[in-house]
């Protein structure tokens, strides 16, 4: 359930521990244009499924966190470290 | 001659609350809290971190990826605090937060219920053994919890927010 999140470094934690920030869409390169600009910073999907978000766990270890969970049931099915997942991304 | 004398008054002026049998609030020495960071990438040995602390048990207290808080009960000079800050080179900054954070210790055989009531950490021995720590709330205060004895914990709280958590534990404490 969404209200018990498993921070891979403290382990389960209520969700009040955490802020959210919001679906974890990938920041486009610099020059990618003006479109994929607008599309970044405004439209998002609001998808009823499956669904990653990025979580601050500001009240415990202060990483950013990409949890993904299902909007439908609430269920999380992984909680990854931010800068973990920005590294397989890039690699 | 300054105008006013500084006087340093400690931020927990209170006598223990309850008794070990049961349970006991106590407001530690402030001695020093320092804040070890690493170095992007940098991996730092325990050995290295054990460096920093002062010989006693639980010294050195895990708090975040590449993060860790080393405390003690005695006050560090500023020559001791560089000396000290030095000894990891480029591997780690140090941050001196000694007036920044205080400790409480929460013991007796009612310890871990006490905290059950404002924390939503698992303390039961399997999951938090002896040495482990969590970056947590405390109701709606923020504290760093280290397990120090079977029935013993020490709370780290923000300078600003210790009598709130005072007040928070000797509440739930009456409960007991
Ligand atoms: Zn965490």
């Amino acid at each position: 359930m969404a209200s018990l999140i498993r921070c891979p470094h403290c382990g389960a934690r209520p969700k009040e521990e955490f802020t959210i920030r919001g679906a974890a869409v990938t920041r486009p390169q610099p020059d990618a244009g003006e479109d994929a600009w607008y599309a970044y910073v405004y439209l998002r999907d609001n998808p009823m499924g499956p669904f990653d978000e990025y979580w601050h766990h500001t009240s415990g270890c202060r990483r950013w966190l990409v949890v993904s969970r299902d909007t439908r049931t609430h269920e999380t099915y992984g909680v990854r470290d931010a800068a973990a997942v920005a590294g397989e991304s890039r690699s | 001659m300054p105008e006013f004398a500084l006087v340093s008054r400690p931020a927990l002026p209170h006598s223990p609350v309850g008794d070990a049998s049961r349970v006991r609030i106590e407001a530690l020495p402030e001695g020093h809290v320092l804040h070890v960071l690493a170095a992007g990438g940098r991996d730092i040995t325990p050995e290295q971190l054990a460096s920093l602390g002062d010989g006693t048990a639980h010294a050195v207290r895990r708090y975040a990826p590449g993060q860790w808080f080393v405390v003690g009960n005695e006050a560090l000079g500023s020559k001791e605090y560089r000396e000290k800050a030095a000894r990891l080179g480029a591997d780690a900054a140090v941050s001196d937060q000694s007036h920044g954070r205080v400790r409480v210790a929460v013991s007796g055989s009612g310890a871990r219920s006490l905290l059950a009531k404002g924390c939503a950490v698992d303390f039961s021995p399997s999951v938090f053994a002896v040495g482990a720590t969590a970056a947590t709330l405390y109701n709606h205060i923020g504290i760093h919890v280290t397990r120090t004895a079977e029935d013993g914990f020490e709370l780290l709280v923000l300078r600003s927010f210790a009598q709130s958590l005072w007040e928070d534990l000797s509440v739930n404490h009456g409960e007991h």
